[in-house]
């Protein structure tokens, strides 16, 4: 609030401008039920209005330096975006139920849809969204997505991983670095060295929970015994223990991978804001504790599905203010001197039609 | 100036600045709105109809943009929805009413419940039997041809069984679909084809255009019980008759699409253990679809004038020969074979019964 009155002088010290997040699960719950109940209720169809009440109040109470951010999306474009994605689906089922041979080229069709659709929906989030009445823009193309998401993601798959920070480096760049706000650019170009050095306590709760994951099973296949495991594996009761056993196995190691996911993606967070410059002067800062950040994902997601559903507002709530309570800018200049780029405030309204965020842009 | 109904206190920002300057709005009672700064100059005018005002959600910011541009930005809600609400045609903020913390958001609660079930039990399966009743048969046709040209490509080789026992079994068959209740072209189109199965050995499986294949394994485990494998092509022809696999692709699709329009509401996490749960309930379905043509086995060989416990046999062979006694569960496709034999020969002395 403060700094609105404060002239910004020409002066090069560096002000640490905080973000803050006011939004309450009180009042978030309201907003949550009825989008769910009225998007049930039209089949669907109200999931346009119900996201753009979601993105407004979330980014509405997201504050920084005295200002918010704002979600100007039109429903009934992000409709249309839903309407082509959901017909997408239902030709890829089919596709790959009747004719499993062409479910190979409809693969390769679309994996090399895919960045497309990344590319169009990242457009899409940037030019819907503005800080002070100022607009971002993203003017990442087709093969900088090709490379960030499809090769970078083979590149995890064939090096079981350990290329992985090569490929988050290549997908942030590609993501922030393409970002312009008010028509100045953003940079963004993490060190390798130092997204690698989030990889070491991840590595290590996967081996090490591995292990101890195969340990327990094997001292529970030899200490139950199980003796009337038949040969055939057909009996009804050896299928109940095997079914018991694959699930006391699945659910601790699907925790641990997922404990090791959200590790890695603080840390990677943290080094990528810090690295982020936008327009030469101001800098990004991210200090998200690790542990913290997985204890609020892994807690959050617990208490949603023992609440079925219902602690979802408060979980989301509590994860947007703890992720504001992290991150800053540092500045050097005056927050309001930006303009939004006339020239592309016009194509910014005009010609997105698609809102893609069936495709997770996550890890 | 028309007399003002109030003011409200807030920001100006001329079309696409973050500077900010702080201003009033007021609106008269002609509907005449301005944006005046501190010192009483006026920043914007223009009628009220002209602007836009940005719903309200929770306690966020409203903005009032002018056809300039330019945009009043105040935090007072209850301030300017009561000074626009003389102007403002409609139900202003009716979402927003919807939504306020009161004890009404219970029943909403009961109410998505209660709504998400009734979708699931009877919308879905309502728009499940619209599609495949606009589906046109020759989308049937097209994947059929598809899939069995892409088996052959793949897994299948051809027949090795002698022309006198197909001519055999293609003949039970062809008098198994005559007794069917399908309308005439849609009887014509059912076909039996022969087939080595290699690595997916004695089966038998139907397309939804009435493509039956049937593999040389199958026939051979049979011996030469024909009767049996007629049980066994009277359920393909159920599956068909019923068109149980069009029905499960798009309940499967439509599903899906649903759990994912809500995804943005209910978090990732929650999106993926709910997928997987659909499809855990939608292996229930395929399992009632393999009771449902079992019976339609029972009832079909009954009125051919055959042993409608044809397929019961044809379980037992499979108990014996291949040691299935597997007990169902939840996560099975098709019911338990002991099961299936049991429900199969109770219809059959029913059918049988009756007459």
């Amino acid at each position: 609030m403060s700094s609105l009155q404060t002239p910004a002088g020409p002066s090069l010290a560096i002000r640490r401008e905080a973000f803050s997040f006011t939004g309450s699960a009180r009042e978030y719950f309201g907003i949550w039920i009825v989008n769910v109940l009225l998007t049930i209720l039209t089949l669907g169809i109200y999931s346009a209005w119900a996201k753009v009440r979601r993105q407004r109040y979330f980014y509405g109470n997201t504050h920084l330096a005295g200002a918010t951010f704002d979600y100007h999306a039109l429903p009934w474009r992000i409709l249309v975006g839903r309407i082509i994605v959901v017909t997408m689906l239902v030709i890829y089922n089919v596709v790959v139920n009747f004719f499993p041979v062409f479910g190979l080229v409809v693969f390769a069709i679309f994996l090399f849809a895919v960045p497309w659709f990344i590319m169009r929906g990242l457009r899409f989030n940037a030019r819907v969204t503005s800080y002070r009445n100022v607009r971002f823009d993203f003017t990442g193309g087709y093969w900088g997505a090709f490379i960030a998401y499809i090769v970078g993601g083979a590149l995890i798959y064939l090096s079981a991983g350990l290329l992985t920070p090569i490929s988050s480096r290549w997908m942030w760049n590609y993501m922030l670095g393409n970002l312009r706000y008010g028509g100045r650019p953003i940079e963004c170009d993490p060190r390798l060295g130092k997204l690698y050095g989030q990889m070491w306590l991840p590595a290590f709760i996967l081996i090490g929970g591995g292990l101890l994951g195969v340990a327990i099973v094997i001292a529970i296949v030899i200490g139950a015994g199980f003796p009337e495991f038949d040969t055939t594996g057909s009996s009804g009761w050896s299928i109940a223990m095997t079914m018991i056993a694959v699930y006391g196995a699945m659910v601790p190691l699907f925790l641990i991978v997922l404990l090791a996911g959200l590790i890695y993606r603080a840390g990677v967070r943290n080094v990528v804001f810090n690295e982020t410059v936008i327009d030469g002067r101001h800098m990004l800062a991210s200090s998200v504790h690790r542990g913290r950040f997985a204890w609020i994902s892994i807690s959050n997601l617990f208490a949603t599905l023992f609440t079925l559903g219902l602690a979802r507002p408060w979980a989301a709530i509590r994860m947007a203010s703890y992720m504001a309570t992290v991150t800053a800018l540092d500045t050097t200049g005056a927050l309001d001197a930006y303009a939004s780029d006339l020239k592309n405030a016009g194509t910014a309204t005009g010609s997105e039609f698609l809102d893609v965020e069936g495709f997770d842009l996550g890890f | 100036m028309a007399s003002e109904q109030g003011a409200v206190a807030g920001l100006w920002r001329n079309a696409g600045e973050a500077r900010a300057i702080d201003a009033r709005l007021a609106i008269a009672a002609d509907g005449t709105t301005s944006v005046t700064d501190e010192a009483g100059t006026v920043l914007a005018w223009g009628a009220f109809q002209g602007t836009t005002v940005s719903d309200r959600i929770g306690s966020i910011a409203r903005k009032v943009t002018f056809p300039g541009g330019g945009v009043f930005e105040t935090s007072d809600n209850d301030g300017i929805d009561r000074i626009m609400a003389p102007h403002s045609r409609g139900p202003a903020g009716f979402i927003h009413q919807l939504e306020r913390f009161r004890p009404r958001l219970i029943a909403f609660v009961l109410a998505t419940v209660l709504l998400g079930a009734a979708i699931y039990r009877y919308a879905v399966p309502l728009l499940v039997e619209v599609a495949v009743a606009v589906t046109p048969p020759a989308v049937s046709t097209l994947m059929s041809k598809g899939a069995l040209a892409s088996l052959d490509q793949t897994v299948f080789e051809p027949s090795k069984l002698d022309a006198e026992r197909q001519k055999a079994l293609s003949d039970g068959f062809a008098q198994l679909v005559a007794l069917t209740d399908a309308p005439e072209p849609e009887r014509t189109a059912y076909t039996l084809n022969f087939r080595a199965g290699g690595p997916i050995g004695p089966n038998a499986f139907a397309l939804p255009d009435g493509t039956v294949v049937l593999t040389d394994e199958l026939v051979k485990l049979a011996g030469q019980d024909d009767e049996l494998i007629l049980g066994v092509l009277g359920h393909e022809i159920g599956h068909v008759d019923h068109k149980h696999s069009l029905r499960q692709l798009y309940r499967a699709a439509g599903v899906t699409a649903l759990i994912m329009l809500i995804g943005g509401d209910i978090g990732s996490g929650t999106e993926d253990i709910m997928v997987q749960g659909a499809a855990l309930l939608s292996l229930s379905h395929s399992r009632d679809a393999e009771s449902d043509a079992d019976k339609f086995s029972v009832a079909l060989m009954h009125k051919a004038g055959r042993d409608p416990a044809a397929i019961a046999r044809f379980f037992e062979l499979l108990r014996d020969k291949l040691g299935d006694h597997a007990e169902g569960n939840f996560l099975s496709s098709h019911p338990a074979t002991p099961e299936r034999i049991a429900e199969t020969r109770r219809y059959a002395r029913e059918i049988t019964g009756s007459n």
